[in-house]
């Protein structure tokens, strides 16, 4: 081990209790003082294994074999007396924002780490405002962690792990989440605190922001370290070969959903402030905007999950502030952010067939099945059990369940959360084969790299309602911030003709 | 049942007053069977929730309790039949089974008297729990002495209540976006539960590990737990443990009479 190493693995090999192939397989990593290494890789590659394991969290949690040496500040971690003392060196950030969020407001969870560790009252506030203030996240002190969107959630969870001080951060996907600012602002910290002498470890698969600040880029595939010191292009990123087929010219015309004065108060909080949206038959419309500016509550709207405070919403000649959630269902297909909120059947078909069999009931046609998981790629998976696949093959799965029912409308949630760049690819693929088929999409996203590349038509939200003003794909990317204000920013409701 | 931000004279006491206030209640509700102390003490709990702006947040959890009560009343009929017959289960005039399972009136009054037991201490504890942040119950938890496995225990379930609440809704939506029918008949109903069981339990499980280290690495067994906030006893507490005097006063006074 170097000398000025505060982290390092030495050989580490890694098994999961009953599996029978490591995951991690002869890694060497040494990470010196105040240095940023960013460790990315397609997904299943065992970036997530590589944070357990550099955390300790593998020895002292998980079990399974785990072959080679790991030292945290020169100490094995063997030595240390379980996660609890690993913790008072190292603050780790899971790639599950929400199953770290514990109490019930945003002032409660950053607090409680710095709770514990017999600081002065006047410290806490001190440490306590700093964390606050840096990951921008003052104004939810009195939110219920739960009530808060994916992004907030996770900068939530970054707030936390801050507050504790620790030399040593192990971040999983950190920023997989949140929009572009979010991202510069997370960026930008990290970079001060290891100018501080903070060492970062981060693995994530959006390396644009996150490579202008790392030392270190390290690409592992097959639980390997297969390159260090990776350039950008060496991954490269979703791109033009998005730009999905043209409609005809006939299918651009006719609205299909048309919303009017939309608002949606959610416990108190005006989630939707007077949203006038129309969309076109045949459209891709991407819905972009900060954490928390209302994207998910709108498209919630479109199959009756929501229902309007006030306003009016009409899909596909069907006022959705009444009509069954079931028989929109038929018109709009909704994919979840998370496919793991859906899965529940035996196999990858009987997945598909539940959607199926819920509008038909008892006139299941296997080739509607078939027909759907070809179109995303896994028919060859059908007698799989859902939750063996990938997650890239999970949310593909999500969409095929959707669009088996034929719905006219398909609305999709984040979709390439979390997928790696291929993945996504394959994603955007199928939305495109999917609008050259008649369907209308509706992409809700903060990743503004995929929209420009996929999206007909970008809509902006903030602060529940859609920035005036208007903008097209073509118009170049928007400022890294993406705080595109109204007098900067051309943002448009009116379709343009793809080219 | 968690948290809610608000301002009231329940939120502004000594998390320590309210444990007291919970654990006396609960003592007063063990210690007697009469129907009618039971419904003043019920009552009391109630007023002091609606005082501090509470009473909405406890009177949610009725349909609960009627449910809760239904249940208790049928178990004592089948199992404690004493008393006047006051009916009949089964009606009498339904052919060979009619006249089976005599409603009685022990039966009736100790299926009421547990009723308002339950009733009191689960309003008295949910006024606890709504009015205070789950770290304020953590500290008085450390101060008495509490092992820490035990308060830890205490946050999760806590913590998993509204959690297991939020992903059935999040889940209940994602099969709703499939046309979901919850089904129809006894059998039905229970069939379509799978749906929504299974992602439900399998990804509560994967969260619980998160949940468990994240707990580790913020420190909670390092024994040096300091609030940040000042929780200082103040006037408020002096009100409530006068009220606290009173009300075991008046329960004293009324079982002598």
């Amino acid at each position: 081990m170097a000398p000025e190493a505060v982290l390092s693995l030495k050989g580490v090999s890694y098994t999961y209790p009953g599996s029978e192939f490591p995951a991690l397989s002869q890694i060497d990593l040494n990470i010196r003082r105040g240095e940023i290494v960013l460790v990315t890789g397609p997904a299943g590659a065992g970036k997530t294994t590589l944070c357990l394991a550099a955390s300790g969290i593998l020895y002292h949690d998980y079990g399974g074999t785990l072959k080679g040496s790991i030292a945290i500040l020169g100490k094995d971690i063997r030595d240390y007396p379980g996660m609890a003392g690993i913790g008072r060196e190292v603050g780790v950030v899971f790639d599950d924002a929400e199953a770290q969020l514990i109490f019930s407001t945003v002032e409660e969870e950053v607090a409680s780490g710095l709770e514990n560790l017999g600081l002065s009252r006047d410290e806490m506030y001190r440490r306590f405002h700093t964390v606050m203030e840096a990951t921008g996240i003052s104004d939810l002190a009195d939110r219920a962690p739960h009530t808060l969107s994916g992004g907030q959630k996770q900068r939530v969870a970054i707030a936390a792990t801050l507050a504790l001080g620790t030399g040593i951060l192990i971040l999983d996907e950190p920023t997989a989440e949140l929009d572009a600012a979010a991202t510069a602002t997370i960026t930008d910290l990290l970079l001060r605190l290891s100018e501080e002498g903070v060492t970062v470890l981060i693995v994530e698969q959006k390396l644009n922001d996150l490579a202008r600040i790392a030392g270190r880029t390290i690409l592992i595939e097959g639980g390997a370290v297969v390159k260090k010191r990776i350039t950008k292009t060496v991954l490269g990123r979703p791109g033009d070969s998005f730009r999905p087929p043209v409609p005809s010219q006939e299918s651009v015309t006719t609205p299909i959903i048309s919303i009017r004065g939309l608002t949606h108060h959610y416990e108190g909080v005006a989630a939707l402030k007077g949203v006038d949206l129309e969309i076109t038959s045949g459209e891709i419309v991407a819905i972009i905007g900060e954490n928390g500016s209302g994207k998910t509550t709108l498209i919630k709207h479109l199959n009756g999950l929501l229902r309007p405070t006030e306003g009016s919403v009409l899909v596909d000649g069907l006022d959705a502030t009444s009509a069954p959630t079931a028989e929109l269902a038929r018109h709009v297909g909704l994919v979840f952010q998370n496919p793991d909120t859906m899965l529940f059947a035996e196999t990858v078909g009987d997945e598909v067939a539940f959607g199926l069999e819920n509008i038909d009931p008892g006139r299941l046609c296997a080739e509607k099945v078939d027909a759907a998981l070809q179109e995303v790629g896994l028919l060859h998976r059908k007698a799989v059990y859902p939750r063996a696949l990938s997650r890239g093959e999970r949310q593909r799965l999500a969409v095929a369940c959707v669009i088996a029912m034929k719905p006219r409308v398909i609305a999709l949630d984040e979709p390439t959360t979390g997928l790696d760049a291929q993945e996504s690819a394959e994603i955007m693929e199928t939305l495109g084969r999917l609008r050259r088929d008649g369907h209308t999409i509706i992409m809700v996203s903060h990743d503004m790299h995929l929209v420009e590349d996929c999206a007909d038509r970008i809509v902006e939200m903030k602060d529940g309602r859609i920035v005036p003003g208007k903008r097209t794909p073509e118009e170049g990317p928007c400022p890294r911030s993406c705080s595109m204000s109204p007098g900067r920013a051309s943002f448009t409701a009116s379709t343009r003709s793809p080219n | 049942m968690q948290y809610v931000t608000r301002e009231g004279i329940f939120h502004r006491l000594h998390p320590l007053t309210k444990l007291i206030f919970v654990i006396v209640v609960v003592i007063l509700a063990v210690l007697t069977s009469d129907t009618a102390m039971l419904a003043v003490l019920t009552g009391l709990v109630l007023a002091a929730a609606a005082v501090a702006g509470l009473a909405r947040d406890l009177l949610r959890q009725v349909p609960l309790l009627i449910v809760l009560a239904a249940s208790l009343l049928i178990l004592t009929i089948l199992i404690s039949p004493d008393g006047v017959t006051l009916g009949y289960l089964v009606p009498a005039a339904v052919p060979v089974v009619g006249g089976i399972f005599p409603i009685t009136a022990g039966a009736v009054d100790l299926a009421l008297a547990m009723s308002l037991r339950f009733t009191a201490m689960i309003f008295a504890f949910q006024a606890l729990v709504i009015s205070t942040q789950p770290r304020d119950l953590v500290y008085v938890m450390d101060y008495l002495r509490v092992p820490v496995d035990y308060t830890l225990m205490f946050l999760i379930a806590l913590r998993f209540i509204p959690s297991l609440q939020l992903e059935g809704r999040r889940i209940s939506e994602a099969q709703l976006a499939r046309a979901y029918n919850p089904g129809r008949g006894p059998v039905g109903k229970i069939r379509g539960l799978v749906p929504i069981l299974v992602p439900l339990i399998v990804n509560s499980l994967s969260k619980a590990t998160v949940l468990g280290l994240t707990i580790d690495l913020r420190g909670y067994r390092s024994g040096m737990r300091t609030p940040m906030r000042n929780l200082t006893p103040g006037r408020a507490d002096i009100i409530g443990f006068c009220c606290i005097g009173l009300l075991i006063t008046g329960y004293l006074a009324l079982l002598v009479l």
